[in-house]
């Protein structure tokens, strides 16, 4: 059994708040995901779970253990870094054997365990090289072989992928992945990319600023994001926003888009005359029906699918300094993005009609940004 | 006209570029050099330019390889070698890993560590002198009114003892160079590998030993081969403390090159020492230029 939890956990460095109320529990088993854009603290909160950042404030336990207080070593832990940090002099077998070498282990049972993890991650044929003569993807292959030949109680990955290109990236994902269903063991893994949230975790943590945002899973933040930020980080292209009044006449809630009446669910009705911010994603907009009007100002074609740009209204954009976006991702506050697969052929400049459906608006605070239902 | 941008005559500016500094080179590294090769296989007494030149004659080299001065003062090197390149290394490394430490006041001790290395060589060994002095030196001043001999200590004229102060004057200016260059290697080492390492379960000192001595060895060796280059080319710190005495005991192949052509004008076999010296330390550059090249890959 290893559950892995934090208990009102802070970090600063000095005047710098990194890490705020950091609270979380993750089941024995379970692939849990740190996501949030780069200086968010996830990598901290990584750290000071394998005890190589001491905690300013709060607790943390492994399997029920309070091991706020104890060294990396004493953790049953086992970590794979971004850059690999394999021991340069050391052959492939010597690197995933330390760790057992380092606690005591006889050579023979050492040598068992270490042909065994090569095995399964297809690094026999490699064992007696240094590190500099494999490519990327085998050194990251090596680093969770020195991972998994110890049996920790958990494995902490922090951005392990991210020195890959990006075919590889994708295959070694879902190696991660089926090695982590296969072996069982607690796992906490960092990235600054949702989607490799989305693919991978049981569980996501989204942070920013060294805050939580949100934890659940895949389709929760995906359906129900708590707040705008929630709601522009997850999903790829990401959600639509665009501001307006919701008003109410006769008993219909609904707010404007250029002009033309959104319907809104009837329990927004006791917020009629207040500003809010609206979010819609890409794939939910519906194209050649409804009564809102638009004229499309960049068609991108991807084959099957196709993602039709268009302005926001004049007046109701919202402002992009509201969100913290990715570096990757600029995004553009000014234009809207649908995402279509059907057959009509879409032109520059052409004038469409489209729906925003109902059930699919996401509505936020214009103050708080909090998720409003 | 040449377009020297064109590919096929890229090459050709860049020999032309670098021409100018060759020919500087040329001049003031490699003339004196073939001029010393030159005059040791001269029977010369005192180089002048413009004299007639002697005949070509192997008597220097001859002389040399069959004087037990010569020899002495080779072993007198390799010792001074030994003693110095293993105490500096050893003293500029531990320095080296304690400034590397986070600690305040870090950039005060790192400055202080080079100081020794910042004061001009023959300021730095006339003060020496003058605190080993064995009448009027505070070395001896300290050793004397603690009690711990009981008669002076003739710094100059016991060979043990100057042979000793040299190695320490020695060491004093050379650690400072190595604790710079081994600082550098140490800062280099990720410190992800350190994580790793401790996350494995390594202590203090099993770190030190799978990841810092591995990481550092390069770094070693070339410290060691610079430091070697440096004591078998150095002058002034013998020349100022003891001048090759007593009895010869701390003349160095330097020493003996200077003695030779300076104070017995026999710049013939001045320069065959020369020459040797030359030759070891060419083949200890050529070690250097290879670790390098090794570690660098
Ligand atoms: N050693 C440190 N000293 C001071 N500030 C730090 C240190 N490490 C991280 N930080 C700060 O803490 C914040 C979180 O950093 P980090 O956890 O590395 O972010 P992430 O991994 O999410 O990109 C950043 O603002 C960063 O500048
Ligand atoms: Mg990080």
């Amino acid at each position: 059994m290893a559950t892995i939890e934090f208990n009102q956990v802070g970090k600063s460095y000095g005047s710098v708040e990194a890490i705020k109320d950091f609270n979380l529990f993750i089941e024995d088993g379970e692939f849990c995901v740190f996501v949030g854009p780069s200086g968010c603290g996830k990598s901290t909160a990584l750290k000071m779970l394998a005890g190589l950042e001491e905690t300013t404030n709060g607790s943390i336990r492994i399997g029920g253990k309070d091991v706020t207080d104890l060294g990396p070593g004493k953790r049953d832990i086992a970590m794979v870094f971004q850059n690999y940090a394999l021991y340069p002099h050391y052959s492939v077998r010597k690197n995933m054997g330390f760790g057992l070498k380092m606690r005591g282990y006889p050579a023979a049972e050492i040598n068992e365990r270490v042909e065994e993890a090569a095995k399964i991650l297809e690094l026999t044929p490699y064992l007696d090289r240094r590190p500099r003569a494999l490519s990327g993807g085998q050194r990251q292959r090596v680093a969770l072989g020195r991972a998994i030949v110890r049996e920790p109680a958990a494995f902490l990955m922090d951005e392990p992928l991210s020195n890959l290109d990006a075919k590889l990236r994708v295959h070694t994902r879902s190696e991660i992945v089926k090695l982590q269903r296969r072996l069982g063991v607690t796992s906490v893994y960092v990235t600054h990319d949702q989607v490799e949230a989305l693919t991978m975790a049981d569980k996501i943590v989204v942070m920013k600023l060294g805050v939580i945002q949100q934890v659940g899973s895949a389709d929760e933040l995906f359906e129900n994001p708590c707040n705008l930020f929630v709601a522009g980080f997850i999903g790829s292209p990401g959600m639509n926003f665009f501001r307006g009044a919701i008003q109410n006449t006769d008993g219909r809630v609904f707010t404007t888009f250029g002009g033309a009446q959104v319907p809104l669910p009837d329990s927004l009705a006791a917020r009629a005359g207040k500003e809010a911010i609206f979010g819609i994603r890409p794939e939910h907009i519906v194209m050649g029906q409804g009564n809102l009007q638009t004229e499309l100002s960049l068609v991108e074609s991807l084959g099957t699918e196709k993602i039709l740009h268009f302005q926001v209204p004049a007046g109701q954009t919202i402002d992009n300094s509201e969100f913290e976006m990715d570096d990757e991702e600029d995004r553009d506050a000014e234009s809207m993005r649908a995402r279509i697969i059907d057959d009509h052929k879409y032109q520059n400049g052409e004038t469409v009609n489209m729906d925003f459906p109902k059930s699919k608006i996401h509505v936020f605070d214009i103050e708080t940004h909090a998720a409003i239902k | 006209m040449i377009d020297f941008s064109s590919p096929r005559h890229r090459h050709k500016l860049g020999y032309l570029l670098v021409a100018p500094a060759l020919i500087l080179m040329a001049l003031i590294i490699v003339y004196p050099i073939v001029m010393s090769v030159d005059i040791s296989f001269q029977d010369v007494k005192i180089a002048r330019i413009g004299v007639d030149r002697k005949p070509w004659t192997f008597e220097n080299y001859e002389w040399l390889f069959t004087s037990a001065k010569f020899y002495q003062s080779l072993w007198v090197t390799i010792k001074l070698l030994l003693v110095v390149g293993g105490a500096a290394l050893a003293i500029g490394f531990a320095t080296a890993l304690l400034v590397n430490q986070k600690f305040k006041g870090r950039a005060l001790a790192r400055l202080l560590v080079a100081l020794p290395w910042a004061v001009p060589e023959v300021v730095a060994v006339v003060i020496w002198a003058w605190m080993l002095d064995s009448s009027f030196g505070v070395l001896n001043w300290v050793l004397l009114s603690s009690g711990i001999v009981s008669k002076p200590i003739a710094f100059a004229s016991d060979p043990v003892a100057a042979f000793a102060s040299i190695c320490f004057v020695m060491i004093w200016k050379g650690y400072p160079f190595i604790c710079i260059m081994l600082l550098a290697g140490l800062q280099s080492i990720p410190e992800e590998q350190y994580q790793a390492a401790s996350v494995d379960g390594a202590n203090v000192f099993q770190r030190f030993l799978h990841v810092t001595i591995p990481n550092m060895l390069p770094v070693l060796g070339v410290a060691f081969i610079m430091t070697a280059l440096w004591v078998f080319r150095d002058f002034a710190i013998i020349f100022v403390l003891t001048e090759g005495g007593p009895i010869g005991s701390t003349t160095s192949l330097a020493i003996m090159t200077f003695e030779e052509s300076f104070k017995f004008f026999r710049m013939g076999q001045g320069s065959a020492v020369g020459v040797i010296t030359l030759i070891i330390c060419a083949l200890l550059s050529r070690a250097l230029v290879s670790r390098f090249a090794k570690s660098v890959n």
